[in-house]
């Protein structure tokens, strides 16, 4: 093998699967049981209802077309890594320039409609893509010569310490991993513990595992806790309120004394 | 007096010690776990136990061995990057190439997988990250390799018996700019940090802006700390008064980058 050969097919493999589970985004709509994916219709939608084109069938136009160029795209890379395997470097570098003109002239498309939406985070996202796509275009043509980059695959010395030094590094982080899911798994369902920070406001310092049922746990057990609290409020608090990178939620519960129904 | 590196040298260095940090801060992070003293880091676990849960894999196993399999990668790219740079170090340049190489093909594939993922779990932000940083290994690898290294003591010129004065003055024109620079900075922020840094946990005053209705503009340092004695505050000037809601200004409602968090409270009088 040669460095040209391994790093073209580097280029190619992500690039087909980049284009190729685009597709599969498409053709599996909303979320799935294994596949989440990206809703695309409800964002055309929405980008279409912004310009008064409110019928469904404008999304769904934009959206086919879309997908249909995903899909030739696709399809090129596919051919190209085809060509690779085959050792046919002009049908390659034929295959992949089409699949890079095609791949350049959509994400343009999507940059014209990221204006006309005034979606400026996405016209910059899309400007990356192009620039990267171009410029992968540039370094698959500038991989150094086959007779200048062979990759020798004997053993030596150094490749066996590299072996060594790397199975232990993942051992060691495999197991570290595995000791700190064991730790903390339980934090994906256990109620949050509530810290009454100011007279009957309790704070929830909620962990990076925690989610919607979390909430209901806590709420639920922090009710069953304190039998003479009446909830007022929750508050959640905005990001601005986390030490950065730190917390990951922070909830306030305001309560009041409950009043005794019966006047004992 | 040293003798300086050639530009194609240094550049070499930087790409090669710059890519070995680059992963051993990421195994690092894996081996660590969590927030602690002196390391925050970031939680990949909740993150990949969470993406696995939102397609229906809810075990923690599943988790684990994908973080598990990415920390492989990660860890064979490190000490592939560190041989090339102690190659290099070396003189053995041809070594380093080659232990460079490898360590930008295990880099690619890592960053290939992750890709993959955000594909599946729908992270768009994540999957422009991961290409970014795809292309960016791809491109300092070809820049690596066109870099000429340092030529061998046989090769290199002598340098001139009597060195020019012009390149020592602009040094030390540079460096004076720069030293007056350091200190004007260095004397407006330890300023910024006597005046401002109380604000880090002093209460904010409520403003009065209606029938029931406070304002609470907060300073850019303010977090949790100053939003619970802003609250222990208000409610000890306000007796009389239960908070009935707080509601935060959103985003768009603020003065782009001169607001900091902005909030109302809402309140009734105690029967």
């Amino acid at each position: 093998m040669t460095e040209r050969a391994l790093l073209r097919s580097a280029i190619l493999i992500f690039w087909t699967f980049f284009w190729g589970l685009s597709v599969v985004d498409k053709v599996i709509p909303d979320v799935q049981f294994l596949w989440v994916g990206k809703d695309f219709f409800a964002l055309f939608i929405k980008f279409f209802a912004s310009l008064g084109l409110k019928d469904p069938l404008f999304a769904t136009f934009a959206l086919a077309g879309v997908s249909g160029l995903e899909a030739v795209n696709f399809a090129l890379y596919l051919t190209a890594l085809l060509s690779l395997r085959k050792d046919d470097e002009t049908l390659t570098d034929t295959w992949f320039f089409r699949a890079i003109l095609s791949s350049v002239a959509l994400f343009s498309l999507f940059s014209i409609a990221d204006q006309v939406f005034g979606d400026r985070f996405q016209l910059l996202e899309h400007g990356l893509f192009w620039l990267v796509l171009i410029a992968s275009w540039m370094a698959f043509k500038h991989t150094p010569p086959a007779e200048i980059g062979s990759v020798s695959w004997s053993p030596t010395s150094a490749g066996r310490r590299v072996l060594i030094s790397g199975g232990v590094l993942t051992a060691l982080t495999a197991a570290s991993i595995w000791n700190f899911s064991e730790a903390t798994f339980a934090q994906a369902s256990e109620p949050v513990a509530g810290e009454e920070v100011v007279e009957g406001v309790y704070k929830f310092d909620f962990p990076f595992l925690a989610d919607k049922r979390v909430w209901e746990t806590t709420v639920n057990t922090f009710m069953a806790d304190h039998p003479e609290l009446k909830v007022r409020y929750i508050y959640t608090g905005p990001s601005e309120l986390n030490t950065k990178k730190k917390t990951h939620l922070l909830l306030y519960v305001f309560t009041e004394a409950r009043q005794n129904q019966r006047g004992i | 007096m040293l003798k300086p590196l050639p530009t194609s040298v240094l550049v070499r260095y930087a790409i090669l010690a710059y890519w070995t940090l680059f992963w051993l801060f990421n195994l690092i992070d894996k081996v660590v776990g969590g927030a602690h003293f002196l390391w925050v880091g970031r939680d990949r676990f909740a993150q990949f136990q969470k993406y696995f849960d939102s397609v229906g894999l809810d075990s923690p196993h599943v988790a684990n061995a994908a973080l598990a399999f990415a920390g492989a990668l990660e860890a064979f790219a490190f000490v592939c990057f560190a041989a090339a740079l102690g190659a290099e170090w070396k003189g053995h340049h041809a070594s380093a190439r080659r232990w460079s190489f490898f360590g930008t093909l295990l880099t690619l594939g890592t960053f290939t997988f992750f890709s993959i993922g955000d594909h599946w779990f729908g992270d768009r932000f994540e999957l422009l990250e991961h290409t970014l940083f795809w292309f960016i290994s791809l491109a300092s690898w070809l820049i690596f390799i066109r870099m000429k290294p340092a030529a061998s003591p046989a090769q290199k010129t002598p340098s001139p018996s009597t060195p020019s004065r012009a390149p020592q003055m602009r040094f030390g024109m540079t460096g004076a700019i720069a030293a007056v620079l350091v200190a004007v900075t260095a004397t407006a922020i330890f300023r910024n940090n006597t005046s401002d840094f109380p604000l880090r946990s002093a209460a904010v005053s409520a403003e009065p802006v209606g029938d029931h209705l406070y304002k609470v503009a907060f300073p850019f340092l303010g977090g949790s700390t100053v939003f619970e004695n802003t609250l222990a505050e208000f409610k000890a000037a306000h007796p009389k008064e239960a908070i009935q809601h707080i509601y935060t200004v959103p985003n768009p409602l603020r003065l782009k980058k001169a607001d900091a968090l902005v909030f109302y409270i809402i309140t009734e009088d105690k029967p």
